[in-house]
């Protein structure tokens, strides 16, 4: 009789306040899905990612797609002249002289002094949805796990980087910007010295670079390129200098750049793939286990 | 028109209109470097919007339903949820203290103007609409350090959703008399 009268009280106890238990069950639930975004793997199930929100923006793209047209021609044909020039240099260089740089690579050579170049494989997306307001502003594109898109390859644009992807799908793929709190990247200037780029959440056009020895002498406009050690290919533009602060306590001088990308109105994207990246994580994780 | 349909249709065109329309719309007071820029929220008006006589459980649910929705089209995993969960719960409170009678004797109608009239009405939706965009935005902006950043971008995203949900109701509520 008493278990009786317990179970009793239990269900009383339960009815009376299912709406309080619901209540907190269903904050519980949100509390550990905000905990697991802030994790590396991050949560696949709500992102921009996944089925019904990709083909809406998907959709949407397709109408809007249209209208942009226009822009996107003169971004291209500017990224063209950029990249017409960059081959002009390589053309004049004097390859007599420098020999060694152009060597070609012959697959069954075992020679050790051969410099090999990074293998980066470039993929186009479109960009279907953009955020440039949040903390941490996610880009959406239409390419995903079925085009060989995967976790952790940098995105850049024709004139900068852009972010970093996080979570894939099979056909769409959500992108973290680097207008957020949760990356850093590494960066360098024209003379070699290294920094961080971060951001401050406030404006979505202006990166600051953290770590910026006292000794490297920048000037306003000079340009801040990504570091070698980065998860991008080497040499692309991140922005401009547009003010530098000493900060006192560490001697070490704050930059604030223009970024070079408008992630106001950003197109398409290219994904890069490093083939190296995992022989270069493999051996970075056994040295540092020693 | 069936009370679940209609509903279920309104879900629709807030959430279309939240993350086609709005999300696109990024806006900012002044263009000073310290001022926050925000995108309006009217979709916790669907919650604001459902009859008087819902309840609870099935508001939190919808709510959860609701947040969970935009967070996956925004990225924000959770925290919209989070913020319309906790409005789902209070409004029946907020809705008893405001109105004059006792919920049950409004049966089969839903709050809005013409039946709450228009300070009452102002008063409830800017009370949730401040709390959610209150618990939204200091989950958002958990670790920034800057307190007054936050409180400014709270007031003035508020303002502006509020400003956005008057326009939505003048626009989708029928006038019951023709002001000619």
């Amino acid at each position: 009789m008493q278990i009786h009268k317990d179970v009793r009280n239990f269900i009383l106890f339960i009815r009376r306040f299912f709406n309080l238990i619901l209540f907190l069950g269903l904050e519980i639930i949100c509390v550990v899905l905000i905990e697991r975004t802030n994790t590396l793997q991050g949560n696949d199930i709500v992102s921009s990612a996944n089925m019904v929100s990709g083909i809406v923006y998907k959709k949407q793209s397709d109408v809007v797609y249209y209208f942009g047209l226009r822009k996107m021609n003169d971004s291209l044909l500017n990224e063209n002249v950029r990249l017409r020039k960059e081959i002009d240099q390589v053309r004049t260089l004097d390859t007599l002289k420098d020999s060694l740089v152009h060597r070609k690579i012959y697959p069954d050579d075992s020679s050790t002094h051969i410099v090999k170049y990074a293998d980066y494989m470039y993929r186009t997306a479109r960009v279907i949805s953009n955020s440039t307001t949040a903390s941490d502003n996610y880009i959406t594109i239409d390419r995903g796990s079925k085009d060989g898109i995967s976790k952790n390859m940098a995105v850049i644009s024709g004139t900068g980087i852009v972010g970093r992807v996080e979570h894939v799908s099979a056909h769409y793929a959500s992108v973290l910007s680097i207008l957020s709190s949760k990356q850093k990247v590494s960066a360098k200037l024209k003379d070699g010295n290294n920094g961080y780029i971060i951001w401050d959440e406030k404006q979505p056009d202006v990166l600051i670079m953290t770590d910026v020895p006292q000794q490297a002498k920048v000037k306003k406009g000079d340009s801040v390129y990504t570091a070698i050690f980065s998860i991008f290919s080497p040499d692309i533009l991140i922005g401009t200098v547009l003010k530098v602060e000493t900060v006192k306590k560490n001697a070490m001088q704050l930059l604030y750049l223009q970024s070079s990308t408008n992630f106001h109105n950003l197109q398409y994207v290219y994904v890069i793939e490093n083939k190296m990246i995992t022989e270069r994580k493999q051996l970075e994780d056994s040295t540092a286990k020693k | 028109m069936n009370v679940y349909l209609k509903n279920t249709l309104r879900f629709c065109i807030i959430i279309l209109l939240q993350v086609l329309i709005l999300n696109k719309i990024t806006l900012r007071w002044w263009s000073e470097p310290g001022f926050p820029i925000f995108i309006p929220y009217v979709y916790p008006l669907f919650i604001l919007l459902l009859p008087f006589e819902t309840p609870v459980w099935a508001l939190l649910i919808m709510g959860f339903i609701l947040g969970t929705t935009v967070d996956s089209f925004m990225n924000t995993a959770g925290m919209h949820a989070c913020a319309t969960v906790l409005i789902a719960y209070l409004r029946t409170n907020v809705l008893s203290a405001l109105l004059p009678r006792n919920l049950s004797e409004y049966a089969g109608q839903s709050p809005s103007i013409r039946s709450m009239s228009w300070m009452p009405f102002l008063v409830y939706s800017a009370f949730l609409i401040v709390l959610h965009h209150f618990v939204f935005f200091t989950i958002e902006l958990w670790n920034v350090s800057n307190f007054g950043f936050l409180l400014l971008k709270i007031l003035a995203s508020s303002i502006t959703s509020m400003l956005f949900i008057v326009v939505y109701l003048l626009l989708f509520t029928k006038q019951s008399t023709s002001r000619i």
